[in-house]
């Protein structure tokens, strides 16, 4: 359980009908991922790129093509630009090593 | 709240409060006389030393009790409360414990001071826990920016919303006297019930303030009945939204415009009312352009297009009047309206010259070749209505000559007529424009009005300048299509 | 997470890869953000490991990872 105390806790009502889950669904996933290229991004914590260069070897090693991404700080959420530029370069993408 | 007072006498304080620090002793006197007394604490579960104090600094017991002032006295008998005092008076405390001599040198009287259950920072945190509210409660992330949360969750109509907190919902909630699990209305398409609650929900998303919530309610109410058919009017690729018409004493006490610029921007009422009514639309209904709405152009009035009439400058009786309620009662009407089309006068000193401009204006609804077919709603400015009002014209008599001069022979209005392929067709039962016609029509080159009597709205709004006035064109006129509601505003 | 979720949302399927630290963080800042990410866990510790270990680690979640990204079975 996060401890957070009830100024860090926002909560809203819900406006719908709810008939709906509040839950926002997953992107399809393709069917293979044959041809498609996968984005590797780093999000910079100490130790991910080792992780994430073994991954790329083998993704590489079974002729998936691969980008590498990098925040610019672990802390923040990615900037625009960069999830922009991932979203229209890659087809499924990675995040890696949250610690 | 389940667990039942204790007998006795319940006594209410908080540390941060001079009079219950003065009274703490005298609540000791009551206990040494032999009367059962039980203290909750506000804030501070140490005070009163020596009283044996008990803790309610989550304020249970305190918002269960609905206190507004400590300290306060509750007499409880048979685990319920008789009676109650607040704040330190010397002789009703004695009177109402039936113990005297009490607080001997203290003095006489001090009131007390406000509940912490009425801090505004502890009235957040109360409301969150509010289990009078109904409705599911998002949690965002640390992270998550509240303005763009709304966005991606599709909840607004592409302009930001004012997040929905649980306070918020509840001083909404207070604009009304109805209970908020009441269902005011079935909203379609997904036929989904929309009660006072999320009513409530979406006018504070819209940006509305707790007095505007009757008007509102009462427009998804009109809006949601067979007659007007909010479901049939979103599904359609025609211009048209449900525009909102307020009358009544209502529409002054909560500030609403009918003068300048009464159809446009900038009234916080009007603005936030009609944005209300197309959020509860979306949200509750689940109508969203793209998926069932798929009108061609629609329009920005499907943001929001709700105004007041203005009935002190009228020289007629009000829009809500004429259809039914009687004077100073404060109602909507909703009518499945376009954009307004404006047009220019500036030349007729008569009425009947004025008239036949209007006539013309009214003409192009819909298609020029294609009568019975909407209704429209005529919005004379005062520059205007001072013309009618100079020559003694009711609104009745306005509306019989426009009908009069909207009346056109079939010849002229047939499919193919003067080289336009649209235009009225002839079947067995008579002509029809899009829809059925009414009363069987003539034959031959008698005349068919544009519009049925009770199908041309005539209100009265606008700045004091500018010799314009506008239509308001309609959808599918009749039971295939809307027909206007009006409906009173209860508080 | 939030990331990840809003790449989801412009339609770019994605994977986190946390250590095993990560569970219930995850858990409820998923659902916190109304969106069920998915999620291959690591085992922890994470910054003490060798080059060889980490390499262990990636070779060990290869096939999570590449299940994650295609259609449900």
């Amino acid at each position: 359980m996060t401890a957070t105390t009830d100024a860090e806790v926002r909560i809203f009502l819900d406006p719908t009908s709810e008939r709906a889950t509040i839950t926002r669904t997953l992107a399809d996933r393709p069917a293979t991922l044959e041809g498609k290229v996968v984005g590797l991004l780093d999000i910079r914590k100490p130790r991910g790129n080792v992780f994430l260069d073994r991954l790329e070897d083998l993704l590489n090693q079974r002729g998936l093509r691969t980008v590498r991404f990098s925040k610019p700080t672990f802390a923040k959420v990615a900037p625009v630009d960069l999830r922009h530029e991932i979203a229209t370069k890659c087809d499924v993408v990675v995040e890696a090593l949250a610690d | 709240m389940g667990t039942p007072l204790p007998e006795g006498i319940v006594a209410v304080v908080k540390a941060d409060c001079p009079t219950c620090r003065l009274v703490a002793p005298v609540l000791g006197e009551l206990r040494a006389a032999g009367v059962a007394v039980t203290v909750f604490t506000q804030d501070d579960p140490t005070f009163p030393a020596g009283l044996n104090p008990v803790d309610d600094t989550g304020l249970d017991v305190s918002v269960a009790l609905d206190l507004d002032t400590v300290p306060t006295l509750v007499k409880v008998e048979g685990g319920a409360e008789v009676e109650r005092l607040e704040g330190w008076s010397q002789p009703h405390w004695e009177s109402f414990t039936g113990v005297a001599p009490l607080g001997e040198g203290l003095p006489e009287h001090r009131p007390g001071c406000g509940s912490l259950t009425h801090d505004p920072e502890v009235v957040e945190r109360l409301a969150a826990r509010s289990t009078g509210l109904r409705s599911r409660r998002l949690e965002l992330a640390r992270l998550e920016d509240e303005a763009e949360a709304f966005f991606e969750r599709g909840w607004t109509d592409g302009l930001p919303v004012v997040p929905p907190t649980p306070a918020r919902v509840l001083r909404m909630l207070e604009g009304t006297t109805r209970d908020p699990g009441e269902v005011v209305a079935v909203v379609g398409p997904d036929f989904a019930d929309c009660t006072v609650e999320k009513a409530a929900v979406n006018a504070v998303l819209s940006g509305c303030r707790p007095e505007y919530l009757p008007v509102v309610l009462a427009a998804v109410e009109a809006a949601c009945t067979d007659e007007f058919n909010m479901h049939g009017l979103l599904c359609t690729t025609w211009f048209t939204g449900p525009v909102v018409i307020v009358n009544g004493p209502i529409a002054t006490e909560i500030g609403m415009n009918s003068g300048v610029n009464a159809l446009g921007q900038g009234n916080r009422a009007n603005a936030t009312i009609g944005r209300a009514l197309q959020l509860i639309v979306r949200n509750i209904g689940g109508g969203r352009p793209g998926e069932i709405d798929r009108a061609t152009l629609g329009g920005p009035g499907k943001y929001t297009f709700c105004f007041a009439e203005d009935e002190a400058g009228s020289p007629w009786e009000p829009l809500s009047v004429e259809r039914g309620l009687s004077e100073g009662t404060s109602a909507v009407t909703l009518f499945a309206g376009s954009g307004p089309h404006g047009f220019a006068d500036q030349k007729s000193r008569d009425p009947e010259s004025l008239a036949i401009s209007m006539a013309w204006a009214l003409d192009g609804v819909f298609h020029p070749k294609l009568a019975l077919t909407s209704d429209a709603v005529l919005v004379v400015s005062p520059e205007h209505a001072r013309v009618f009002r100079e020559a003694g014209w009711s609104k009745a008599r306005l509306r019989a000559r426009l009908i009069e001069l909207g009346t056109k022979p079939m010849s002229e209005l047939v499919a193919g007529a003067q080289g336009c392929a649209e235009g009225m067709t002839v079947g067995p039962s008579g002509a029809t424009g899009v829809g059925p016609v009414g009363p069987a029509s003539a034959s031959g080159d008698a005349g068919i009005p544009k519009f049925l009597p009770e199908g041309l709205l005539i209100v009265h709004a606008g700045g004091g300048a500018g010799l314009f006035s506008a239509v308001i064109g309609g959808w599918v006129r009749g039971a295939i299509g809307s027909i206007p509601v009006t409906m009173e505003v209860k508080p | 997470m939030h990331d990840i979720v809003d790449l989801e949302t412009r339609g770019v399927p994605g994977v986190v890869v946390a250590s095993s630290e990560f569970v219930e963080a995850a858990e409820s800042q998923a659902r916190a953000l109304g969106l069920a990410a998915r999620r291959v866990f690591v085992p922890h510790p994470i910054q003490d490991r060798t080059d060889d270990e980490m390499r262990a680690l990636a070779d060990a979640a290869l096939n999570e990872i590449l299940a994650a990204l295609q259609p449900e079975p």
